[in-house]
């Protein structure tokens, strides 16, 4: 890569940020980086974190973020216009997503002014990964089950639990850690959010390979770990508060780039298919109602994004809302990768290098999006969610 | 919502609503449109010069979605859109549309190719004085029903407002351009699938009330989690159609007329499937003629026929396998 185009100084305005985040990307993003071309091998974690630390320098990562800590100090309207121009964009997803999104606006929102300082920047400039430790083997959609105990001590606390499913942990500099204070019959109470160093003694990191032959999913135990007083997030009782903030979070604005890069996945599809006729004759001619339905459900899931936006900037809690996007994005693109499953297996076997990449790819998308109906809160709890406190139904144990 | 208007969109909620159950209690199609007009709800959208306010779309939403809910047996849509077709060109039949002297409907299905010929699918016609023909050239009349152009009831599944058929011999009347045409059928999607959101929240209001009070095997119905995510997922539909009318009228929106559109495409089956769902809550109840849920099933599926939602999707295909599509992806909405 050779350009660097707009350096800190020269930060995108909100009206013209989705156009300078477009004209950036088209210049910038790397051929080697590229998800619709065929790629020889996968990107290297060092690779994916000087493309995100261009991508903060030119101020499309970090945007809403106020300036001292390294972000561009707009506001939310121009994060979805750059989010939109980030989804358009075959680029791989954030090897820091759990920084950015997660950890980076909790400690906006509950840290002191010493970890903001600290860790936001570090953040933005890739030199620190996050990773999120919440769900334990024994407390899953169940979160408020888990036992990973924090136990006071005179300069801090001393960890002892495990986590599991928690992504990119083994590439992570710190794990934003959920535990508790008090016994488990607690539940809700006594939970406490803690910024934990993964090199401190005891915090033992176990790879587990999944579906995708991928090995980001870990498996994380701490065993006497010290944790110093000062790398506790908010106060001991705010743990629930800020963790079901994170969740909605999780749920609404996290990768608020998706209905468009979903859009993006569609029309690659497409387009590949269109330069053979064979292929041709599968999009305009076997699969073109079911095409156009994805289509139509991208426009209906732009709809709860940019409302939901809309809403926010109205001074609106994103709260149980956040269920909607969240499970509307999960089904349709599962429902999509089922579709483009079906017509890449169909592909004649001569086919040409495009075709082969777009294959590639919607084949992985399929066995990645699994992962959409189960992670930050499966279907069947955004259901629940919606039920209790968006119908709020009252109904008998 | 803050615009640059007195009032906003939702100050029309609370009168639609009392004007819908009015209607309701009323006994001729003339009488509701009538009361509508009295309301000031037919004139909406018409300009100030033909009698009406001039609001943009988003004011017309909740009194459309209050027709929806509340089963409004007369043709609001149709007199809106008309009344608001003929302000500029013929102020004087916008504002007889407006304040309900001139009772109007639109054969949404089929066009003359010259002066005679049949069109149908047009809600309420028999209690109307005139009927929008579509032409092939893309441009359409308003022809006074009567000796020339003959109404003809028609096997309908909507009970509230009953299609039919017209039978025209001779075609004369004012004339909308193709433009203004084209501005209506879109105009149309956007309302239509404000008088769908109604209906589909009403339906799943019945159905959660209905859950939460039948008792099964001891308990409510709604303590059964197969209950309690169906549900769910009829709140998800609705939200679905709720936030995509927002999305399609927001100046933020990038492609307003494809949002519209996808909108109504997706309102008509996210629709039928929240009726459809409210009857299989309420079992063999239901099933009867006596609860409603049918009535919001038949017009929504109604309505699907009458927007062309099937020949859209087929559009929506058609631009997605368009050589320019990839380029739609960068063009900005003015
Ligand atoms: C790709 C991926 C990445 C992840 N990354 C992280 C991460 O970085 N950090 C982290 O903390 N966690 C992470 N998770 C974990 C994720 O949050 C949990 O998997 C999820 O919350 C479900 O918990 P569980 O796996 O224990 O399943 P369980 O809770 O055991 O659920 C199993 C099944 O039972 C259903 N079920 C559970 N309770 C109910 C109920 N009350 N009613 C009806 N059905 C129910 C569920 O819907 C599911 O179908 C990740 C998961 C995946 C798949």
């Amino acid at each position: 890569m050779t350009q660097t185009a707009a350096v800190a100084s020269e930060r995108p305005s909100p009206e013209t940020a989705g156009d300078n985040a477009r004209a950036w990307l088209d210049a910038n993003l790397p051929q080697t980086l590229r998800e619709d071309i065929l790629q020889e091998r996968e990107p290297s974690i060092a690779e994916l974190s000087e493309w995100e630390s261009k991508l903060h320098k030119a101020g499309i990562i970090g945007a809403t973020w106020p300036k001292q800590y390294g972000g561009g100090d707009l506001g939310l309207r121009a994060h979805l216009d750059i989010s939109r121009e980030i989804g358009r964009t075959p680029m791989p997803e954030s090897v820091n997503s759990i920084g950015k999104e997660l950890a980076g606006p909790i400690i906006l929102a509950v840290g002191n002014e010493r970890q903001k300082a600290e860790y936001l920047p570090a953040i933005l400039e890739m030199r620190n990964i996050w990773c999120q430790g919440f769900s334990e083997p024994n407390a899953g959609s169940d979160l408020a089950g888990l036992r990973t105990r924090a136990e006071k001590t005179g300069d801090g606390w001393v960890i002892n639990g495990q986590k599991i499913w928690t992504s990119g942990a083994s590439k992570s500099s710190h794990c934003l850690l959920l535990a508790r204070t008090g016994s488990v019959e607690d539940r809700h109470r006594g939970l406490v959010l803690f910024a934990v160093d993964t090199s401190l003694p005891g915090v033992d990191i176990r790879e587990i390979k999944s579906i995708d032959g991928a090995r980001h999913f870990c498996e994380v135990f701490f065993n006497d770990v010290v944790v110093p007083e000062a790398d506790m997030l908010g106060s001991p009782d705010q743990g629930w508060a800020a963790a079901t903030r994170v969740l909605s979070i999780e749920r609404a604005t996290n990768r608020m780039h998706r209905a468009w890069r979903f859009e993006n996945q569609l029309q690659h599809l497409v387009s590949a298919c269109a330069e053979n006729p064979a292929t041709r004759r599968l999009v305009e001619h076997d699969y073109a109602r079911p095409l156009a339905e994805v289509a139509v459900n991208i426009e209906l899931l732009k709809g709860h994004v940019e409302t939901l936006v809309g809403s926010l900037i109205d001074g609106n809690e994103i709260g149980p809302r956040g269920s909607l996007p969240k499970m509307f994005w999960s089904e349709a693109h599962q429902d999509f990768s089922k579709l483009a499953l079906e017509i890449v297996s169909r592909f004649p076997p001569d086919m040409s290098d495009p075709l082969r990449a777009v294959k590639r790819r919607m084949e992985d998308i399929y066995i990645k999006a699994r992962a959409e109906t189960i992670y930050a809160g499966t279907t069947e709890i955004q259901l629940g969610i919606i039920a209790k406190r968006i119908l709020k139904l009252n109904w008998e144990r | 919502m803050t615009t640059e208007y007195d009032l906003s969109p939702e100050d029309f909620a609370d009168t639609a609503k009392a004007v819908v159950n009015a209607c309701a209690e009323a006994d001729t199609t003339a009488t509701r449109i009538a009361l509508l007009a009295d309301a000031g709800l037919t004139g909406i959208l018409a300009s100030d010069s033909s009698g009406g306010m001039g609001l943009p779309v988003d004011f017309a939403v909740p009194v459309l979605h209050a027709a929806g809910a509340g089963m409004l047996a007369a043709p609001l849509l149709e007199t809106m859109l008309l009344a608001q077709a003929f302000s500029g060109t013929r102020d004087d039949l916008a504002t007889a549309i407006a304040i309900g002297h001139t009772k109007v409907t639109i054969a949404w299905n089929g066009e003359l190719d010259g002066s005679a010929g049949t069109v149908d699918r047009a809600p309420l016609a028999e209690d109307c004085d005139a009927v929008l023909v579509f032409r092939r050239d893309g441009s359409a009349i308003l022809v006074t029903l009567g000796e020339s152009a003959e109404v003809l009831a028609d096997d309908t599944l909507d009970l509230e407002r009953p299609e039919a058929r017209v039978v025209i011999t001779a075609a004369e009347g004012p004339v909308l351009s193709a433009e203004t045409v084209t501005e209506l059928q879109r105009t149309a999607q956007i309302l239509r699938s404000a008088l769908i959101l109604g209906a589909a929240e009403d339906s799943l209001e019945r159905a959660c009330e209905y859950a939460q009070d039948r008792r099964q095997f001891g308990k409510t119905l709604v303590s059964y989690q197969a209950i309690q995510h169906h549900l769910a997922r009829q709140c998800l539909a609705v939200e679905t159609i709720r936030n995509s009318i927002a999305r399609s009228l927001s100046p933020h929106c990038e492609m307003p007329v494809d949002a519209a559109r996808a909108t109504f495409i997706g309102a008509t089956g996210l629709g039928a499937n929240t009726a459809e769902t409210a009857i299989q809550i309420f079992g063999g109840m239901g099933y009867t003629w006596d609860v409603p849920l049918h009535r919001h099933l038949r017009f929504v599926r109604t309505l699907a026929a009458q927007g062309k939602a099937a020949e859209l999707l087929d559009n929506v295909a058609q631009q997605l396998l368009s050589a320019e599509n990839n380029k739609k992806e960068l063009q900005r909405a003015s």
